[in-house]
């Protein structure tokens, strides 16, 4: 046990991320996660609990697609050991996700009766939901060594 | 919902992401203005957003009234973060981050106003 030096009450939220050097293309990438992580997790959430049975599959897809960006942000906000992993795992399952859903949803469109974010490569949302992916891996994989500590193995 | 409110806060929030896409292209910070800006455009939201729950709660009827509440709360959400995000950036990564969470707003706004127009 340490004893705190300055901070009595300690400031539980994580703030490292604001004493690295400035990073523009990460800010604008957690803007872009952090709204798709509200807009799919909201739609899928609202689908799930209003009319379920119309497309189990699609709704389901909807809530999991939320769950991913969610992670993603996380991923890019903290600074943590685990943070890139993470961001290179949710980023990696939502360009798989994307594409194998975008594809279903136009070759089995009868598993696909109602919409999802990734549906039809995110025509729904402008296409966004199959760029984000691509720019996020960029990113990952631009920042992978990190001039502020060691390279991370999932980079 | 009142439909010239909701006009003019679509077409406040398509000027304040052109102009923020602007000062991006020049790579530069967002300025002053383009905050206060900001502001202007979440308070507009604001008062949409009581004015659409009121009548909803005083028996207007809508297309998907659950959709149309989590819309109509969530669209108070983007532009704060953008706010915050341009506060924080003090480069053109700042207007970019400001200039789409713009766009998010106005894109929501059309959506509340198909929904709130769906009834007759």
């Amino acid at each position: 046990m340490s004893e705190p030096l300055r901070d009595p009450a300690p400031d539980a939220v994580d703030r490292t991320e604001l004493e690295g050097p400035p990073t523009g293309p990460r800010r604008v990438l957690i803007a872009l996660y952090a709204v798709f992580a509200l807009a799919a997790t909201a739609r899928g959430i609202v689908q799930i609990t209003t009319q379920f049975d119309a497309a189990p599959l699609a709704y389901a897809l909807s809530l999991f697609s939320g769950v991913v960006y969610v992670a993603a942000t996380v991923g890019l906000v903290t600074d943590r050991s685990w943070s890139r992993p993470l961001a290179w795992a949710a980023v990696g399952t939502e360009m798989a996700g994307v594409l194998v859903v975008g594809l279903l949803s136009i070759f089995d469109g009868a598993a696909f009766p109602r919409d999802t974010v990734w549906s039809r490569f995110g025509s729904g949302y402008g296409y966004v939901p199959v760029i984000l992916p691509v720019i996020g891996l960029m990113y990952l994989w631009q920042t992978r060594r990190s001039p502020d500590g060691p390279p991370h193995p999932a980079g | 919902m009142i439909s010239w409110l909701g006009y003019g806060v679509l077409t406040a929030g398509l000027v304040l992401a052109a102009w923020t896409g602007w000062q991006a292209y020049r790579r530069r910070p967002t300025t002053e203005a383009q905050m206060w800006g900001a502001i202007v455009v979440e308070a507009g939201l604001l008062v949409q957003t009581v004015i659409a729950l009121v009548r909803l709660a005083g028996g207007a009827s809508v297309t998907e009234p659950v959709t149309f509440i989590a819309y109509s709360v969530g669209i108070l959400a983007p532009l704060a973060l953008g706010f915050y995000l341009a506060r924080l950036e003090r480069t053109r990564w700042g207007s970019i981050a400001l200039c789409f969470t713009a766009v998010v707003v106005a894109v929501m706004t059309l959506r509340l106003l198909q929904l709130w127009q769906g009834h007759v």
